[in-house]
């Protein structure tokens, strides 16, 4: 008997002493890595995406995790160099993360071959389409629409609402042209698309005009484009060197309507281009920072998203956060709900967060005012269309959601996939 | 003999529990902020300040834009006025020089104040002539515009002055993720180095 209470209390107290520690030993982590730009050219963009990312895994962690499991993410800043982040990529690979939430084209293209030998799903802010084909493309995955989809839904869009005000319309074919970095592999990705979308809907299509990322003076290019006189300008930069093209365009008189890409049209244009911004239409995957819906009331998640940026950079007023930190939450609720699935389905390894977390959503609800995100075994694309809104006194309004698929469903279908 | 033993293994483990039972417990109402503060900012090793475009061909290795290191070193306080251990769960602030952000730098390594004491965190990165001026390109092109201030101008004057120690910075956006059992608070803090 005595024997048995010795026993009892050897047991007692080694369990109180477990019971002490117990928390912190049992619980499971999840790694998952990022790779960011927060100093180099599209760091302008950048850093608020790095910021948001944080939070939103922040929010992640503190709403239960993956089933559970709490997420460690790991960050770093690649410079917007492509031989840093192979190398930063490496060593995430090496930490043993599960996915990895990537930032530019250049770099999401160039290890795209590896993503597919290692299978590690990557989540990139690079929304070219040439990372939209699962035969090519197989671990690459993202909210918004495509740079070819914005392209198209844009021109679409000024198509179908201003061209007809024009005082030239049914005189003439409208102009159109394109302004981008050509060596960008960001700001080239989406331009055979467009320039075969003008042809398309009937556009005569002028020369192209080579802006760089960090253009401050855009007026050579400016003066070439008035011997050819546009009517709609594609602009495919990031939000500095779209603002300085806007301003000289402005001040040169060249008369045209700006449509541009969701990295160069955010909170900041109207704050560098001033009065030139007035009148820019651009494609935008969610709603802006803070957005409202026309009813009054924040757009689903949309008041997470604030109240997260506040409690965790709360030295950053809300004024200067940008729909940057929105497009990162709605990468880091796919790969959540990626994450959710494949979980459940029995296994957190990439292959399976790609074939039964991300290649089984269809339609599946972000809110943050994105449109639904559908996956499939052989199309990346996520979505069908694009939301395109329009700067005009003081701020951004709905001008048209155009839907791709539903208007040339056999386009989109056999002809618009990876390009 | 045994008796004895055991009692007294039950005595230290019951002074155990009640000294742990004891001792002040964090809470949202005694938690007090711990205050960040720059102890000392450091080049910890300084190649002098030079830039090769991808023009120049290099003795070895490939041509490509290419800017000198400029490795920088920050030694942070962190003193705990509670009196119980606080966690550091990661640590983020961006360097700003003249009015223009050079670099974020993110921590994420945990570290564990001890209850009424100061630990120290030392926060190392490095930056090239060459993301500083995509950075400063991108971010303060139109401002260094307004200024008439060349971006070359700029990155000689800091990279020297910096190592010189003659050129100050500030932490910006600063913030400090402090945890205590349940207790979690983000801490933000602005510092500047003379």
């Amino acid at each position: 008997m005595r024997k048995k209470w010795k026993v009892l209390l050897v047991f007692f107290i080694i369990g109180a002493v477990g019971l002490c520690f117990s928390g912190p030993v049992l619980a499971k982590t999840v790694k998952v890595g990022g790779i960011m730009d927060t100093t180099g050219a599209t760091s302008d963009v950048g850093k608020d995406y790095a910021f948001g990312m944080v939070e939103a895994f922040k929010y992640i962690n503190e709403n239960g995790g993956i089933n559970g499991n709490k997420v460690k993410y790991t960050w770093f800043d690649y410079g917007y160099r492509i031989p840093e982040a192979i190398t930063r990529y490496k060593f995430l690979k090496r930490m043993g993360v599960v996915a990895i939430m990537g930032w530019g084209t250049g770099d999401t293209e160039a290890l795209s071959p590896t993503v597919n030998q290692d299978k590690l799903p990557y989540v990139s802010a690079s929304y070219s389409a040439h990372l939209t084909d699962p035969a090519k493309s197989k671990y690459n995955f993202f909210f918004s629409s495509d740079y070819s989809t914005n392209a198209r839904a844009c021109l679409t869009a000024w198509f179908d609402k201003k061209w007809p005000q024009h005082p030239d319309y049914g005189k003439r074919k409208p102009r159109f042209a394109c302004c981008y970095m050509s060596a960008s592999p960001y700001c080239n990705a989406p331009i055979k698309a467009i320039r075969d979308h003008a042809t398309m809907l009937g556009f005569e299509v002028g020369a192209d005009q080579d802006v760089s990322l960090f253009a401050l003076d855009a007026k050579s290019q400016i003066n070439a484009l008035k011997e050819f006189k546009p009517d709609v300008v594609w602009h495919g930069n990031t939000t500095m060197s779209v603002s300085a093209t806007m301003r000289d365009a402005y001040s040169l008189g060249l008369g045209a309507d700006w449509i541009i890409n969701n990295w160069g049209f955010d909170e900041n244009l109207p704050r560098l281009a001033g009065p030139a911004a007035e009148g820019a239409i651009g494609a935008t995957p969610c709603a802006f920072f803070g957005q409202k819906q026309p009813d009054g009331n924040y757009y689903k998640n949309m008041d997470k998203v604030v109240e997260y940026a506040a409690k965790y950079n709360p030295g950053i007023p809300p004024e200067k956060r940008l729909i940057r930190t929105v497009q990162a939450w709605a990468d880091a609720l796919i790969f959540w709900e990626a994450a959710n699935r494949a979980d459940k389905a029995g296994s957190l390894d990439g292959e399976t967060i790609k074939t039964k977390g991300f290649e089984t959503m269809r339609n599946f609800d972000i809110g943050l005012g994105s449109s639904p995100v559908s996956y499939t075994a052989t199309d990346h694309r996520p979505t069908t269309g694009c939301l395109v809104q329009e700067y005009r006194n003081g701020a951004f309004n709905e001008l048209s959601r155009v839907d791709l698929k539903a208007r040339w469903p056999e386009k989109w279908a056999n002809e618009w996939q990876g390009w | 003999m045994k008796k004895l033993t055991w009692f007294l293994i039950l005595f230290m483990f019951l002074g155990l529990a009640s000294s742990y039972a004891m001792a002040p417990k964090p809470s949202a109402s005694n938690f007090k902020d711990p205050v960040v503060s720059l102890e000392l900012f450091e080049v910890p090793q300084y190649d002098g300040f030079w830039y090769y475009s991808n023009k120049v061909e290099p003795t070895k290795g490939k041509a490509d834009n290419r800017g000198a290191p400029l490795p920088m070193s920050f030694l942070l306080a962190i003193e705990n006025p509670n009196p119980y251990p606080v966690t550091l769960e990661g640590l983020k602030f961006t360097v700003n020089v003249d009015g223009f952000d050079l670099v974020t730098v993110n921590n994420d390594d945990m570290y564990i104040i001890p209850a009424e004491s100061t630990d120290h965190v030392r926060v190392t990165t490095m930056i090239t002539a060459r993301s500083a001026l995509l950075s400063l390109m991108v971010t303060g092109g139109f401002k260094l515009q307004e200024q008439g201030m060349s971006p070359w101008e700029a990155l000689e004057k800091w990279w020297t002055g910096l190592a010189g120690y003659t050129q100050p910075l500030s932490l910006k956006g600063g913030t400090a993720e402090i945890s205590a059992g349940d207790v979690s608070k983000v801490l933000a803090f602005e510092l500047t180095s003379s």
